[in-house]
């Protein structure tokens, strides 16, 4: 039973059913109520009456008199007074004059004459009060009695009920109205705040951005609604785990593949390095700088390779912060100025006397492409000798400009592989919400990087 | 202790050598690696993984540690370590390379390299560590200059007398002295003498570079010991 009575619907249910019986019980109420009234009606009006019934009576108690006077006129009329107290009644005799009168209020004439009488009874046709006219004695020669009735003697005994008691019902009726738009307002009432509490509670998140398992308040379909959403919960915490746990293998995967790739390198690497310590024969000495800087291509291509595969699956961490850019710019040149200094090149930087410029990037990523940029320069761009780094504000876009004097894109190079490297570069500037382009002519490449300026 | 080699080279009395504890499971990059530290004038404890490794906080002045070792990983010894001695300088001579792998590395370790390496950029490393721990006298002679790298303290070698320098121009040369042969940015130089955050076209640092350089250059119109990388900033290199 407490089951049943635990659904909303079954509550619903319940109401409704309440409000039909209260209904109902009213009308059983009313009923019985008018029933009794209208037997007290009834018992009172015992003469239950009706015109036809009471204009033959009338004539025949008139035609049926006996002895013709104001006595006997007037005896007659207090017994009609007694059935019918609203009724008034006048007898005029056979002269026109007005012999008797009993409760008439209008002012009546004394003397009636044939056209007043006339006229009297043609006003009086189906009007208010209902009036008889009869001739009196059986000889038709003693003038005319005439009886007057308010028409509302006549009316039904539920008119009568309905006068005296038609507000009270009105007012029964809105009351039990109102009633059950009270008790459906606070049934409905109940489950919206419940309905309300759920939606906040839903919109909870973890540290994780998962929603938060809520308490489950009652047994009904409310209910069972938050205990739907906590086993959804569940599952998506048990999902996260799982999505968590597999990126974990694969990162481990990915860790351990990348260190049994790079271990051997590694002693490709030492065993050249001690080899370059030793007095070798020039060709000797040629082939273990050979070894070493396809030691380093091979580290570079499986670095970028790595990177590439998690790019493409989006699970490169990308952390978006504000970064000064000059100043981002001319700490990681000077990790490559070294290099470029080996390696003969002119390095021409314009950065000095330019405002600090602030972009939303990842440092990680925004090193990691210029890392590319500038490798390529040194690989396919060493003929040159050559790298500008410079910052413009142009067309509304801050510019990272990056010039080599190689031979472009298109010159031959020792070192061409699968565009690996500026895959990267493009992704990363894509994933930071930048945008890049690169001219390339004899003279050299030109690469630009830019943000739409704040 | 078992997996441990120590190797020395016999050097004259009274030197002291630099002692460091390299960790690597894998027999012949740690073989070789070991070798190739000690004829660089290191002396070298070589273990085979992180078992006993405590033991050493207060034998050598530096750490290299591989990541993946049998037993208990890099990562859980190097921290256990640093836990042991904080101004013990740990190097993380690891393949693996993920970014998770370095951040997680240099949040307890004082430098993180991944295989394969250069040699000399591993011995450039160390004695940039070595350097910034102050784990040895060292003494360098950069142009005309002796420069004892623990007090920094500077000799002029044609006038054979010591220079003076004020609180700021000591602070500055300390802090080329301590990235010997890097680039600095005038950022850098400026955060790390003035504690402030540098502003473009804040001449202080300039001013101040001018009176270092009068003092140690032969040439101040014409510097060679603090170069200027024109856009960049500025280096000693030895």
């Amino acid at each position: 039973m407490r089951k049943l009575f635990g659904s909303l619907q079954a509550k619903y249910m319940l109401l409704i059913i309440t409000a039909l019986a209260i209904v109902q019980f009213a009308y059983l109420l009313s009923a019985m109520l008018m029933s009794g009234i209208q037997n007290q009606f009834e018992t009172n009006d015992s003469a239950a009456v009706y015109y036809d019934e009471v204009e033959h009576s009338w004539h025949n108690d008139i035609t049926r008199l006996t002895e013709i006077n104001s006595k006997a006129m007037n005896q007659m009329f207090e017994k009609w007074s007694t059935t019918y107290p609203e009724s008034s009644m006048f007898w005029v005799d056979e002269q026109g004059n007005l012999a008797s009168s009993w409760q008439v209020s209008w002012d009546i004439p004394s003397y009636w004459t044939s056209s007043y009488t006339v006229s009297f009874m043609k006003e009086r046709y189906g009007s208010d009060p209902f009036t008889i006219v009869a001739l009196v004695g059986d000889q038709d020669a003693s003038g005319f009695a005439v009886l007057e009735i308010p028409r509302s003697v006549f009316n039904p005994p539920i008119m009568k009920i309905y006068d005296q008691y038609g507000q009270w019902l009105i007012i029964g009726v809105v009351l039990i109205i109102m009633l059950f738009i009270v008790i459906s307002y606070l049934f409905f009432r109940s489950i919206r705040k419940r309905l309300l509490h759920l939606q906040m509670a839903m919109n909870n998140r973890n540290s994780d951005g998962l929603p938060i398992p809520i308490t489950i308040s009652r047994t009904d379909e409310i209910g069972h609604l938050e205990n739907a959403f906590n086993h959804m919960v569940t599952e998506l915490n048990e999902s996260k785990l799982r999505e968590q746990e597999e990126e974990r293998i694969r990162q481990e995967l990915i860790a351990n593949l990348s260190h049994d790739l790079r271990t051997p390198l590694t002693k490709i690497q030492s065993n050249a390095y001690s080899l370059t310590q030793l007095s070798l024969p020039v060709e000797s000495e040629q082939a273990v700088h050979s070894l070493q800087r396809s030691v380093e291509q091979i580290d570079t291509l499986i670095e970028n390779l790595m990177s590439y595969t998690l790019l493409m699956s989006h699970k490169y961490r990308l952390e978006m912060k504000d970064v000064m850019m000059i100043r981002f710019l001319r700490e990681h040149l000077a990790t490559w100025y070294a290099t470029f200094e080996r390696a003969d090149f002119e390095i021409d930087v314009s950065l000095d006397g330019m405002p600090e410029f602030v972009w939303k990037a990842d440092p990680i990523w925004l090193g990691r492409v210029m890392d590319n940029l500038f490798q390529n320069v040194l690989r396919h761009a060493s003929s040159g000798s050559y790298i500008g780094l410079k910052v413009e504000f142009k067309h509304g876009y801050e510019v990272i400009i990056i010039v080599d004097h190689g031979g472009g894109m298109n010159s031959p190079s020792n070192e061409s592989g699968a565009g690996i490297g500026l895959s990267i570069v493009d992704m990363m500037i894509n994933g930071m919400n930048l945008s890049w382009d690169m001219q390339s002519n004899e003279q050299g490449l030109t690469v630009e990087i830019c943000k739409p300026h704040r | 202790m078992s997996g441990m080699i120590i190797l020395t080279r016999t050097y004259k009395k009274g030197y002291v050598m630099t002692h460091i504890l390299y960790i690597e499971d894998e027999r012949e990059i740690g073989s070789l690696v070991s070798q190739q530290l000690v004829d660089r004038g290191y002396e070298v404890t070589w273990l085979q993984s992180g078992e006993g490794a405590e033991s050493y906080v207060d034998l050598v002045d530096l750490v290299i540690l591989d990541v993946m070792l049998p037993g208990l990983d890099g990562f859980s010894i190097g921290k256990r370590l640093k836990r042991a001695s904080d101004s013990l300088p740990i190097l993380m001579l690891s393949a693996r390379t993920a970014m998770e792998d370095k951040i997680e590395g240099l949040s307890f370790a004082d430098d993180y390299i991944t295989k394969p390496f250069h040699f000399d950029e591993l011995v450039a490393r160390i004695e940039v560590l070595l350097r910034r721990f102050q784990k040895q006298e060292q003494l360098l002679l950069i142009q005309h200059l002796h420069i004892n790298t623990k007090d920094i303290s500077i000799t002029n070698t044609i006038t054979n007398e010591e220079i003076q320098l004020t609180g700021k121009q000591f602070l500055l040369f300390q802090c080329f002295i301590r990235h010997l042969n890097q680039i600095l940015s005038k950022n850098q130089l400026y955060e790390q003498v003035w504690s402030e955050t540098y502003i473009e076209g804040d001449k202080t640092l300039m001013v101040h570079i001018r009176y270092l350089r009068e003092k140690i250059e032969v040439d101040p119109s014409n510097p060679t010991i603090i170069e200027t990388i024109r856009g960049i900033g500025y280096r000693v290199k030895q």
